[in-house]
């Protein structure tokens, strides 16, 4: 089980985002690489690659305020 | 191209075709890497499109990928640079220029309608104008009178210009990729509220599978994007989802609503909406560009010059007013079509008794 997080330096300061695009479905196959999401803070969109290979579990879904270090989703290998 | 990633991708992708989502904004930026990778003529052109990347993020990357020779950073200098997109059209490139906000067609309207609209007509068809306008519509997002317009018709009225609007991802990717190869003009519009820019919120539904791999859509041709059978909703970018949405309403009152998407207003395919509703006898035309001289008459004009129709009730249509579109968050949203209006109005339409 890989966790995908939020990356702490996505953007500056400590201001909350957004999860703009969930790009797979919840139980979805993702390769690691795949980009899975886009989260924007401050009219900004960064993208997030999965880290590692299997099946996506959605935690935080889309249009949902997160701050940065949170896990977002889990991929099961 | 040998990493282990790609290897291993192409591999699963070899057994069963995966679920690859996208929004309309990536979408049209695969489309046009796509086109510029497979032909030579295929530049880009306009403001803040190369270094930046494009302010809808329809260009990130193709700078990198092309060079500076084909993908070009404008001043704003509208009348300018489509001008000049004209003239590169003519000797023989296939330019690909945006104009911001479609509201700022007023500024280069010479260069699109009495030039590219124009050209092939006026030289005997020895000129054509292989250009692609992409250009943003739509409001919804507080933006004020001057971006956040759709004037559809306003372009669709003119003679010589295709006009495409595409209301999900693959559409936009398979249109914008036949657009690039039509030999005329196309006024590509993408609206706002379908892009898929999260700063500027998005429907989810219009994020869809894309095939990375090559193919097209036509222009000019309809989809039904749902089938039904008691009211045929015509709609087209954003009012597809109100009307998707709608549709999902009245199922539960037990109601079977048919949705057309146009995908393109010119041409516009009169078959399409006809054949709809020819079988289910109601037309409500729903469209976010002011209602007079529209495509919402337009459509229920295509509809009651059949006589071979058999209409139930009186055609209806749900646009925006006939007034500027109000920067007040508290005034534009109860002027925008959106699906509860919709569903209240199709109630109308189904509980009409003719006389």
């Amino acid at each position: 089980m890989t966790d995908l997080t939020i990356p702490n330096d996505l953007w500056d300061d400590d201001s909350e985002g957004s999860i703009a695009s969930w790009f797979f479905s919840d139980g979805d196959d993702v390769s690691k690489g795949d980009l899975v999401a886009e989260i924007m803070n401050e009219k900004v969109t960064n993208e997030l690659l999965a880290p590692a290979s299997g099946v996506l579990k959605i935690l935080v879904a889309a249009e949902q305020p997160v701050s940065k270090g949170q896990v977002i989703a889990q991929i099961a290998g | 191209m040998s990493s282990p990633d790609t290897v291993e991708k192409t591999k699963s992708s070899a057994t069963a075709p995966r679920q690859r989502r996208l929004t309309i904004a990536r979408a049209l930026n695969e489309a046009i890497h796509q086109e510029m990778t497979a032909d030579a003529s295929v530049v880009v052109l306009g403001e803040d499109l190369a270094k930046i990347g494009g302010v809808w993020s329809t260009t990130g990357g193709l700078l990198d990928a092309f060079g500076a020779d084909r993908v070009r950073d404008t001043p704003i200098s509208e009348s300018g640079f489509i001008g000049a997109a004209v003239g590169m059209a003519a000797v023989g490139l296939r330019p690909i220029v945006e104009l911001m906000f479609v509201d700022f067609f007023g500024v280069c309207m010479n260069a699109i309608s009495s030039l590219a609209a124009k050209q092939r007509f006026f030289s005997g068809g020895q000129v054509k104008c292989p250009m692609v306008l992409m250009t943003s519509v739509g409001g919804g997002y507080s933006d004020g009178g001057q971006h956040s317009q759709c004037l559809y018709a306003t372009f669709g009225h003119l003679p010589g210009l295709k006009v495409v609007i595409p209301s999900n991802a693959y559409d936009a990717k398979g249109m914008l990729r036949s657009a690039i190869r039509d030999d005329d003009p196309v006024v590509f519009m993408f609206h706002k509220g379908v892009h898929g820019l999260g700063w500027l919120g998005t429907v989810p539904r219009a994020a869809t599978h894309v095939p990375e791999e090559e193919y097209y859509v036509p222009l000019g041709k309809a989809a039904v994007a749902r089938e039904g059978t008691d009211l045929t909703f015509v709609g087209l970018g954003l009012t597809v989802h109100h009307a998707i949405d709608a549709a999902n309403v009245l199922q539960k009152e037990g109601v079977s609503c048919e949705v057309i998407d146009l995908r393109s207003i010119a041409p516009l395919d009169r078959d399409t909406i006809r054949a709809s509703v020819r079988k289910t006898g109601r037309l409500i035309a729903v469209d976010d560009d002011y209602m007079s001289y529209g495509v919402s008459g337009e459509v229920i004009a295509s509809v009651c010059e059949d006589a071979g129709i058999a209409l139930k009730a009186t055609p209806r249509r749900l646009c925006f007013p006939d007034i500027p579109i109000p920067f007040s968050p508290a005034l534009e949203p109860g002027l925008l079509p959106n699906g509860e209006r919709l569903a209240a109005l199709a109630r109308e339409v189904l509980s009409e008794k003719r006389t």
